[in-house]
């Protein structure tokens, strides 16, 4: 299990632990399909310590940095 | 007559719908919240009314606009739900499908984006999904128009065959407490009580307020709290997502039901241009050279061109034949000097920018309708993260270039109140179009030789401004709040022509609209006030009454530059709509058009006054509407006024320095 920031741009990774993210945020990728369990890859990151962008089932979401460090995912 | 309300997740196609159905000119956006106001179409047999309602992805609401439906739903009186579904993306868009069936309203689905999902691998059995849910389901193809005679048809027959709303078996510990909800609160309502409860334990915001309004405070504390500790011991899961996954799990049953999946593991056409709009290196730069052309195209290689000849038939053809006109007919010279120095030097004289406004409004609906706003905000959000707020707050900023109203009215779909309300305070500094006509008469009389390059340094210095003073405003006014960023990217798209020119009109028209009303009202106003003075009636200028006013400014302007009573009046006529400075001008230095204009007002400014001017007119207030709608969005007096206090104190200092710096430097 590692954090999200670990992965490399275009590896596919399940994600296993969400509790440490920001509620809102949470919420936000659960309205998009992203809770635990949920299978995602990890298209680019932005520099400068920018945003994260991730792909599920055909969709893309961005978030920051310091939530994908929060994120814990297992790579596949 | 029957009203439709639709409702959908974000970027599914529904105010495309909307305008197949309805027919009206509608705005479009893929953006997820463009769609920001209820808005409300006839359908084209005149048979219902239908009500587009901004786009959710769950009825509990996170930010301002999602509040918008599930009070839509508690408060309005409507018959039937038309729930569009994005086909490649089933599973979140029927989460909600199940919270409106829940809510028992007559509802059918138009299944929408079928191509896409094919492409991917994803067929839909539309019978079976009717079975499934108990709805009529129709195909639709929303940007094209297919289906939508079909959905037409099944709204105004029965829509469905379902007289009762879902009902999912939610846990012994979860029934009981919602068993205890609607003994407590009783029946007697036009929707489920059983609605009401789920959503009150699923921790809607809005619910809760709409409970608290009607409940005491301990009894529905203690309803939640009992729910919360019984739904903890059974299941051993907090209570929102023991709901949320309870309707999962039926949505997924569904789908298991009704989709068979084939891999096809192509490269959509949005991953190979993500690869390089969203890339490390390029992503930003491209941005930056997009919004570079973007302005080249409106100001310089497009806009100016079209401007000119417009400016050419006010100043000749028209007047001439106007003149003529009412020669014939034999009106006074008080009238010849109203419709001419009036009417057609104040209307005309911001009517020629229109070429330049409808292209900026062109290429802003472009980005919104292909996708690619969503993508600026994940490129900009390391930057602004920097200065406080999140790269969604970027949009209203891109939108307030085209004009400030709907930038303020964009920022809703920020989900943190007070980055919010910082993004609406510093809207009013992008340099919106209305502006435009301001610079292009300065910067044509005094910067001839680098038109662009001073226009340009006018909205980075806009923009670098709104930075500095996010920064500034989220030490203070933003402190306890932390900033929160999270952005869907929908697949790009191939804009409609149709679509883009609907979208363009619509912001643009409101411009031509300003001036037909308000420059025009304020014309003859400003044209009255210079003919008519103390001592009569068609007197010299210097004595009129518009003198008088702008006198009393201008010992104050005098330190920036431009102390003179004609840069007073101006100004202060400016409040009204910024371009009406440039009405004002052509009334008062009594030209016939922007040539002789700039000739006659190098005798006025010097190049380092006129560029203190336009960032004056750039920062100093924000124009009536813009304030108008401040006021409506923030609710606050405070704000408001705020807004208009902070901006005339910072367009002062700003020029003052400029004038100040730039003479010791000799300029």
């Amino acid at each position: 299990m590692v954090a999200m920031t670990q992965l490399r741009v275009g590896e596919r990774a399940k994600i296993v632990d969400l509790s440490q993210v920001n509620d809102l945020v949470k919420r936000r990728l659960l309205d998009m399909g992203v809770t635990e369990g949920t299978e995602i890859c990890l298209k680019c990151t932005m520099p400068l310590g920018g945003p994260f962008m991730i792909e599920n089932c055909g969709q893309c979401v961005g978030i920051r940095r310091h939530e994908a460090m929060s994120i814990q995912v297992k790579p596949l | 007559m029957m009203h439709i309300a639709l409702v959908g997740n974000p970027n599914t196609g529904k105010t495309s719908l909307f305008n197949q159905l309805t027919g009206t000119y509608e705005y479009v956006g893929n953006w997820s919240g463009v769609t920001v106001e209820k808005k409300v179409g006839v359908l084209r047999n005149k048979q219902a009314k239908v009500i587009d309602l901004p786009g959710v992805y769950s009825l509990h609401p996170l930010s301002r606009d999602e509040r918008v439906v599930t009070q839509f739903l508690l408060t309005e009186s409507f018959d039937e739900i038309l729930n569009i579904v994005d086909a490649s993306q089933l599973e979140r868009n029927l989460l909600l499908t199940v919270q409106l069936l829940e809510f028992g309203k007559p509802l059918a689905i138009a299944l929408n984006m079928v191509d896409v999902a094919e492409r991917r691998g994803i067929f839909i059995d539309q019978t079976k999904l009717a079975q499934a849910l108990r709805v009529h389901v129709v195909p639709v193809v929303a940007r094209t128009g297919k289906g939508c005679d079909q959905v037409e048809r099944m709204l105004l027959e029965k829509v469905t065959e379902r007289t009762e709303p879902l009902t999912l078996f939610y846990g012994e510990a979860m029934e009981r407490a919602i068993e205890r909800f609607i003994a407590t609160w009783g029946t007697e309502e036009s929707f489920p009580v059983r609605w009401l409860a789920i959503q009150f334990y699923e921790g809607n915001s809005y619910v809760h307020d709409y409970v608290a309004e009607k409940l005491p405070e301990a009894t529905w504390r203690s309803l939640y709290e009992q729910a919360e500790k019984e739904v903890k011991q059974t299941e051993q899961m907090q209570l929102a997502q023991f709901i949320y996954e309870k309707r999962r799990s039926f949505v997924k049953e569904v789908i298991e039901q009704v989709v068979q999946r084939t891999e096809i593991g192509q490269v959509t056409l949005t991953d190979r241009i993500d690869a390089v709009v969203t890339n490390k290196y390029i992503g930003i730069p491209l941005f930056l050279l997009a919004m570079y052309i973007l302005f080249q195209l409106t100001f310089d290689w497009l806009g100016a061109p079209l401007s000119d000849l417009l400016d050419a038939f006010f100043a000749g053809p028209l007047t001439d034949s106007v003149t003529a006109m009412l020669e014939a007919i034999g009106a006074s010279e008080f009238i010849r000097a109203l419709v001419v120095d009036g009417i057609i030097a104040g209307v005309g004289g911001v009517l020629v920018f229109v070429p330049q406004i409808f292209i900026l409004f062109f290429f802003i609906s472009f980005l919104e309708d292909s996708g690619y706003m969503a993508r600026v905000a994940l490129v900009m959000d390391r930057l602004m993260e920097a200065v406080g707020l999140n790269g969604k707050a970027f949009i209203p900023l891109i939108i307030g270039f085209g004009c400030n109203v709907p930038g303020v009215m964009a920022a809703r779909t920020i989900e943190q109140p007070r980055e919010r309300l910082v993004t609406m305070l510093l809207t009013p500094l992008m340099s919106c179009s209305a502006r435009l006509p301001v610079y292009a008469l300065f910067v044509g009389a005094f910067f001839a030789a680098h038109q662009a390059i001073v226009v340009f340094s006018l909205y980075v210095l806009g923009v670098s401004l709104a930075l500095i003073l996010a920064k500034l405003f989220s030490l203070t006014i933003l402190k306890e709040e932390a900033s929160v960023f999270v952005v869907e990217l929908p697949p790009y798209r191939m804009p409609q022509w149709q679509a883009l020119w609907r979208s363009t009109w619509d912001k643009g028209k409101g411009f031509v609209k300003k001036a037909g009303t308000f420059i025009f009202g304020g014309s003859v106003a400003i044209w009255l006030l210079s003919y008519v003075g103390p001592h009569g009636v068609n007197v010299n200028m210097d004595d009129s009454f518009l003198a008088m006013i702008g006198g009393v400014l201008a010992p104050l302007l005098a330190p920036l530059g431009f102390g003179t009573w004609q840069a007073g009046a101006a100004l202060l006529t400016g409040f009204l709509a910024k371009e009406v400075v440039v009405s004002t001008m052509n009334i008062i230095y009594h030209v016939p058009n922007v040539e002789s204009l700039q000739g006659l007002m190098a005798t006025q400014f010097t190049p380092l006054s006129a560029f203190s001017f336009m960032v004056f007119v750039l920062l100093y207030v924000p124009c009536l509407a813009t304030v108008a709608t401040i006021y409506k969005e923030t609710g606050s007096r405070k704000w408001t006024m705020f807004s208009i206090g902070y901006a005339l104190v910072l367009a002062y200092i700003v020029s003052l320095a400029i004038y100040q710096i730039g003479s010791l430097l000799g300029f």
